[in-house]
């Protein structure tokens, strides 16, 4: 009997063992443990030189407006490329991208990316710099900015989204303000003071709640002052004084009441904005979307204008967020890709149809306005006056503001993690526990230590 | 006719024999064969690759770096993983004592032959399990705002200032947990119910007979019939707890300041910024405290048993 068991428990462990080898000789051919090979030449993209290229490509774009605007776009493509089959997908890019370009499975030719998310995956992604030469010189500075890293470009501009000051003109005409002659965030905290003094229960100024935004936002106000988080070898410099001068500002409107703290377009975000509570809105052109959609009670009230300078006579132009295209090393037909994207961006066809009027927006995609330049032209405008704005040209205003957008620096693979620490420390400030310099310093040093140091 | 050689015959039914026993003895392996190589691709190989990877700086591209211990001794000095930690630790503590207690309570009453419309309520309760998390996120999001939720506006009506559910540390927490009680305490009851009605009736006819009240045979009958079944929605919800990642990501995306930051959220947090080594020690930490505290209740049974 026992030595029944003792074979049995013999032949157990044979069999555990067994089992033990086999999964490690499993696990010792893993996907993609070695280094590829390869020159920077290798990387590098180049455009199709067939006169008549041929195919199908796989584009994924998120679901919602955006996607129904390039699927309008593809029947003017193949106008142009009749030959090349558009596969377009709505995927939720956020969760599928990582594990498809890691694996190489199923990998897309084109994908819709968040610039901030770009740096994070260039070692995927075909070198865009001698495709995009021809139009790089047409292209805002500061989208060139955020699609390159290491001097190369991964992706292909797409929007560019001037940050914009959005005002309640009918609340503040009655209280005897004009927004107009806003000038400077001194002249902004005077309008806001002014504004208080009239209905007591007002935060005039919105302040972001919610972390990604908040830093967002933040970087809208340093991309004014000619800076950014990262700079062009990838380290932090937060402790600059332009970040010293907007984190006192938003900390002066939060100390001295003048603030509305929501998260952008919640309950009391919504609430506030239509009872006249908040009436400054400093954000990226697309906040234009609530007054057309989510503030029935105030809109037709409210108008945009360029944000303010930190000097006088400074710039009043900063970049809040925006997108590119990216085209994976994987993809079977990344060439061809490049043409849909080239075709989207620099053709007229191609961006009159994006931001022109159109199924979705019939009168034009106004929650952005073009990176390439010749395109952005204030007196051609290719979407129409906003009702929702009191008929305001938006166009108009957001393409003034585009231009003066600075160039800044490229944005690092750490900083959406920084949001963990950046972000939440300027909510710690608003709190009231910490000081703007508190903010720099520990902010700097918990990026330093847990982000940058473990790359 | 043909003549069968004697010698032939002979062998002929010896190798029958043989044929059938290795057949018999193969049977077994070859019916777990598809499990077993199911269970080696999708369980034993993805386990051993991440316990590989855990001890890299592999970001899903190139060389993986070899690091040895780093990630683990990054984790264990960061104060962000305990806090992540101590998250899922109180949410267990604001979850499973009442989900528990909420859920046998709740399975007798269902359980009881005097209960009418027993079939309308049974699914009523299961009806939140069985919604979409992210439907229920939003409409917690709108009850609970802090300035123009139903919530605070109920609360206001009878002289309660409002309060900020899900924009306090001391409240989201709170509030995440009334949102998973409410998601998952159908599914615990149903759960018990099963156990509950492998129950012999006859063992309450006879403590009735002796005068015991409900009250006492629930505590003296139900409670310690129920045991294993109680103990085993204890682990299971002890699971889900510490590997909590939707909730916190639809209602507060972690916040605020990280206090909702669950132990599987600030797991999720690595995976996202494609920092794969930390992440899989990350795995590998919370599969040993999860192991830990599974074992720990076993071991608390079997000492009442």
């Amino acid at each position: 009997m026992f030595s029944s068991i003792r074979n049995r428990s013999g032949r157990g462990v044979v069999i555990v063992a067994a089992l033990g080898v086999a999964a490690l000789s499993l696990s010792a051919c893993g996907p993609e443990t070695v280094a590829p090979e390869g020159s920077a030449d290798a990387d590098m993209l180049q455009a199709p030189t067939e006169s008549a290229p041929s195919g199908e490509i796989t584009i994924w774009d998120r679901s919602g407006d955006l996607f129904e605007v390039f699927e309008g776009v593809i029947a003017e493509f193949n106008k142009k490329y009749p030959d090349i089959t558009v596969n377009h997908e709505a995927v939720d890019i956020d969760a599928k991208l990582q594990n498809t370009l890691i694996t190489g499975t199923d990998v897309p030719d084109g994908v819709f990316l968040d610039d901030a998310k770009i740096s994070s995956f260039t070692d995927f992604l075909w070198n865009l710099t001698d495709v995009l030469a021809p139009y790089v010189d047409d292209i805002a500075p500061q989208k060139v900015a955020v699609n390159t890293s290491d001097g190369s470009i991964y992706g292909v501009p797409f929007d560019l989204d001037p940050g914009l000051l959005y005002y309640n003109a009918t609340a503040l005409e009655g209280a005897g303000i004009d927004a107009t002659t806003i000038e400077t965030y001194d002249d902004l905290l005077d309008a806001a003071r002014a504004y208080k003094e009239f209905k007591p229960d007002a935060g005039p100024i919105h302040l972001e709640k919610a972390p990604f935004l908040a830093q967002l936002q933040l970087e809208m106000y340093a991309n004014q002052l000619g800076t950014s988080l990262g700079d062009d070898e990838g380290g932090i410099r937060l402790d600059g004084t332009e970040y010293t001068e907007v984190l006192t500002f938003l900390d002066t409107v939060s100390r001295e009441g003048l603030g509305t703290r929501a998260e952008y377009l919640d309950p009391t975000d919504i609430g506030e904005l239509e009872n006249g509570n908040q009436v400054f809105y400093p954000w990226a052109i697309w906040f234009s979307f609530a007054p057309q959609q989510l503030l029935p009670e105030t809109s037709g009230d409210w108008r945009a204008m360029q944000l303010p300078a930190w000097e006088a006579g400074g710039a009043r132009g900063g970049a809040m967020g925006g997108s590119s295209f990216v085209l994976p090393k994987e993809g079977a037909n990344s060439e061809l890709a490049w043409l849909f994207y080239e075709f989207l961006m620099f053709d007229e066809a191609g961006y009159s149809a994006v931001w022109g009027p159109n199924a979705v927006y019939p009168d034009g995609l106004n929650t952005s306005i073009p990176s390439y330049l010749p395109a952005a032209d204030p007196t051609n405008p290719l979407f129409g006056p906003v009702e929702a704005l009191g008929g305001q040209d938006l166009w108009a205003e957001a393409t003034t503001a585009g231009a003066e957008i600075p160039a800044a620096g490229p944005i690092p693979t750490w900083w959406i993690g920084a949001v963990d620490y950046l972000g939440n420390n300027m909510q710690r400030m608003l709190d009231g526990d910490m000081t703007p310099e508190d903010v720099q310093t520990q902010s700097t040093e918990e990026i330093q230590t847990n982000l940058i140091d473990r790359q | 006719m043909t003549t069968i050689p004697a010698a032939h015959s002979a062998v002929a039914p010896r190798r029958r024999i043989t044929a059938s026993r290795t057949r018999r003895r193969l049977a077994p392996y070859l019916f777990v064969l598809p499990f077993v190589a199911l269970f080696l691709a999708f369980s034993v190989y993805p386990l051993i690759y991440t316990f590989r990877l855990s001890f890299t700086s592999w970001r899903g591209v190139g060389a993986a770096e070899w690091v040895g211990w780093d990630n683990y001794t990054y984790l264990l000095t960061s104060p962000q993983f305990w806090a992540s930690l101590g998250n899922s630790a109180v949410l267990w503590l604001l979850i499973i004592p009442i989900q528990m207690v909420v859920g046998v309570i709740t399975a007798v009453l269902l359980n009881s032959v005097m209960l009418k419309g027993r079939a309308i309520y049974r699914i009523a309760f299961i009806v939140p399990f069985v919604t979409p998390l992210v439907a229920v996120a939003q409409i917690w999001v709108v009850l609970f705002d802090q300035n123009y939720g139903a919530i605070n506006a109920a609360l206001g009506a009878v002289g309660i200032p409002p309060i900020g559910w899900l924009t306090t540390s001391e409240w989201a927490k709170p509030t995440l947990a009334l949102l998973f009680l409410w998601k998952t305490t159908g599914f615990i009851v149903i759960i018990l119910l099963s156990g509950l009605q492998s129950i012999d009736s006859s063992l309450y006819e006879a403590a009735s007979i002796d005068g015991a009240s409900r009250a006492r045979q629930l505590w003296s009958i139900t409670v310690p019939l129920l045991r294993r079944t109680i103990m085993f929605a204890v682990v299971l919800q002890t699971l889900a707890v510490f590997q909590m990642f939707a909730e916190p990501f639809v209602v507060t995306q972690g916040g605020p300041y990280g206090s909702t930051t669950t132990a599987g959220f600030y797991l999720y947090n690595h995976i996202t910024r494609a920092d794969l080594g930390t992440g899989a020690a990350n795995s590998f930490l919370l599969v040993i405290l999860v192991m830990a505290l599974s074992l720990l209740f076993v071991r608390l049974l079997r000492a009442k048993d």
